[in-house]
């Protein structure tokens, strides 16, 4: 199936919600780690449900250039291009 | 099948011996499984002799000889597992090193890395190519490092291993260790404490026979991976498939999927791996599942929950996993890994013990197991033979008078697994023993000569001549809605003006100033109160990223007091709350020290 960036954000908060601690706002600047306190392991589920939903492999090298919300959805919307399936 | 070995019959032999005998078996070995890739590379026991053989060779080609160091770091399994024997047998001396913590934290890696390298001496140090770009400057910093050398260039070469002559007493190989107080140190271990060892933990502790088969996630740089599932298979020809630490850190369930499709017999994690795949692990992922073949499930390296354990066994009844698999475990790097184990078959044992006089008078005496004022302490069994634990007076400076059964104190060791010292570290080895036997640092008390550990002892808080341990306050702490989990301290102080000990808990919380965070408070008080009679006198809700942490990730506790004690600590929430960039570029790790760090290390990474 194909994806726009919006509903590419909109799926990232979805996953990204359950790890989010108390109410942190939740912006595309938000750090995962240290603005919205999802821990290591929380992160790594996180990138498991993003392989499972957008049905992708996130190898783990790119994982060290991702801080932010906004990182994640250019990681996401990167690959989902390069394999023809992102409508904008 | 083969028949039960006889543990009298015991011969100890290098690690190379044992590489060299286990090559007649071109059945099993070693599988290495990598996440996105369906190719399983395996290689038999015959294969791991060749491929070592190689790795050997061109380590000599390099210039290495026998009792040169060379450090290694690889984060693919395959990689290090022959770099590594390579290394062994040419008789040069390997010295594992975790992988980059991510780009961002990389002058701290950089700095730990360096002072291994120059610590050890090592002339090379052998990794990726992405890594060798990280690790730049380095090479020029260590005056001792003549090469930093891309893994790949090794695996191209086809030099001959030059046989050479390694004995018992030759130094194997250095496990750096990370402690929250002090820089790494070069644990020593001779082909002698590995060969004790692995016997005390194959043959004594798990009764292992040569069609029981593992499987292990365990990062390669840890003694728990290296020693358990790299070396200890070797000896005694057993079957181990591997998988990348993170993967199992991502898909939890991998790990379980492997158990059972191989049919493994034998695994091992911390207690947050088995936390992990109770969280984590859906229902629908049991399908399929077949863990009846289990029969050892190993807990160690990290303080163990008995709940966490039970959790997991009763999610996992359905799909054949036995309670009675659990085999506590309490060992350390500088006792080679295992110190003594809970006996194979029996599951999880749990001392129940008041609460009260293991903290006021240090005396474990028994409770109704579910009374409100029981306290359940895991019990990790009995040294191995030949091997002895004893528990002393902190204050008995040369281990003299044992304490009783049942009476806390400092674990101390004594045995063929004990390291000689630590590398190029002449005071730092002096301090570490008492009399001849090893001073683990470690509280706990032995009941039916079986180890049953508290809590570290240097952190231990003592209010009213009453002994408090900060790992279960924090333990508390943690339990409570908003607290951020693995992100909490407690510590004991004197100062500023009071005459007993004062009890302080800092935690790190996303909840706003105000309100929210006194309600916190309320709650983390309530809740230390309630579980251990201990009145906090100060909490403190902190920003994310304001505890302070090694560079290895680890909360430093000491750090923390003398924060708190000279004002700074309150200082730092304000400061980074009005600079959010340097909040930005404080790396967070959570949780449990060098072990998870490691494990995670790389991903969690910051750019500076």
């Amino acid at each position: 199936m194909t994806w726009t960036r919006d509903r590419v954000r909109e799926e990232i908060i979805v996953i990204l919600k359950p790890h989010v601690q108390a109410d942190a706002p939740l912006s595309e600047t938000s750090q995962l780690v240290a603005d919205l306190g999802i821990d290591s392991l929380g992160v790594m589920e996180v990138v498991a449900d993003l392989e499972d939903k957008f049905k992708l492999h996130i190898p783990d090298d790119a994982l060290r250039e991702v801080e932010t919300v906004g990182d994640v959805a250019r990681a996401i919307t990167t690959r989902l291009e390069r394999e023809g399936r992102l409508t904008s | 099948m083969s028949s039960v070995r006889v543990s009298s019959s015991f011969t100890p032999r290098t690690v190379v011996q044992a590489i060299e005998n286990a090559s007649k078996n071109t059945q099993t070995g070693f599988r290495f499984l990598d996440e996105y890739s369906e190719a399983e590379p395996f290689f038999s026991h015959a294969g791991i002799e060749r491929a070592s053989a190689r790795f050997g060779g061109a380590l000599q080609s390099l210039g290495l000889g026998k009792g040169d160091r060379v450090a290694l770091i690889l984060p693919d399994n395959a990689d290090f597992v022959f770099a590594f024997l390579g290394a062994l047998r040419a008789g040069i001396v390997p010295v594992p090193i975790y992988p980059p913590t991510g780009l961002g934290k990389l002058a701290g890696y950089l700095d730990n890395t360096l002072h291994i390298v120059e610590k050890s001496g090592a002339s090379v140090l052998v990794t990726s190519a992405e890594i060798r770009r990280l690790l730049g400057t380095v090479q020029s910093r260590a005056p001792d490092l003549e090469q930093v050398c891309d893994v790949q260039n090794l695996k191209s070469m086809r030099e001959q291993l030059r046989p050479e002559k390694i004995e018992l007493d030759d130094v194997c190989f250095l496990q750096f260790t990370s402690g929250s107080t002090s820089r790494p140190k070069g644990v020593v271990l001779t082909h002698a404490n590995i060969a004790e060892n692995v016997h005390a933990i194959m043959d004594l502790g798990l009764k292992a026979q040569s069609f029981d088969s593992g499987v292990s996630w365990l990062p390669l740089y840890h003694d728990m991976g290296l020693i358990g599932f790299v070396i200890a298979p070797l000896y005694h020809v057993n079957a181990v498939t591997f998988l990348p630490p993170l993967l199992f850190l991502k898909r939890p369930v991998r790990w379980l999927e492997q158990m059972s499709r191989q049919r493994a017999t034998i695994s091992f994690g911390p207690n947050f791996a088995y936390a992990l795949c109770n969280k984590r692990i859906k229902e629908s992922e049991l399908e399929g599942l077949d863990l009846s073949n289990w029969r050892v499930a190993g807990c160690g390296a990290e303080p163990i929950r008995a709940e966490n354990l039970r959790t997991f066994a009763e999610k996992f009844a359905r799909v054949g996993f036995s309670p009675k698999a659990f085999v506590s475990c309490y060992g350390m790097a500088e006792s080679t890994l295992a110190v003594s184990f809970s006996p194979v078959g029996q599951g999880l044992v749990v001392d129940d013990v008041d609460g009260q006089a293991l903290w006021a008078e240090g005396k474990a005496k028994p409770a109704p197991a579910g009374s409100d004022l029981a306290a359940g302490i895991v019990s990790c069994g009995q040294a191995f033979p030949r091997h002895e634990v004893q528990v002393f007076a902190a204050a008995d400076g040369e281990s003299e008078s044992p304490l009783p059964e049942r009476t806390v104190g400092e674990l101390r060791l004594r045995g063929p697994s004990v390291m000689r010292g630590y590398w190029n570290e002449t005071e730092m080895t002096r301090e570490a023993f008492a009399g001849g036997w090893l001073k683990t640092g470690d509280i706990g008390y032995l009941a039916d000569g079986a180890v049953h550990i508290c809590g570290r002892s240097k952190e231990v808080i003592i209010v009213n001549g009453r002994n408090y341990y900060p790992q279960d306050l924090e333990w508390e702490a943690s339990r409570v809605d908003g607290v951020r989990k693995g992100n909490v301290i407690a510590f004991g102080t004197m100062k500023p003006t009071h005459d007993r000990e004062r009890v302080v808990i800092a935690m790190e919380t996303s909840l706003p100033e105000g309100e929210a965070r006194d309600a916190l408070k309320g709650a983390v008080r309530r809740s230390v109160q309630q579980a251990l009679g201990l009145t906090v006198d100060d909490v403190l809700p902190l920003d994310i990223g304001v505890l302070p942490k090694t560079s290895s990730g680890k909360l430093q506790r000491s750090k923390t007091r003398e924060l708190y004690e000279n004002g700074d600590l309150l200082a730092r929430t304000s400061f980074r709350r009005t600079d959010t960039a340097s909040v930005v570029k404080e790396v967070v790790k959570s949780q449990v020290g060098y072990f998870r760090h490691a494990l995670l290390g790389g991903i969690l990474g910051k750019k500076e």
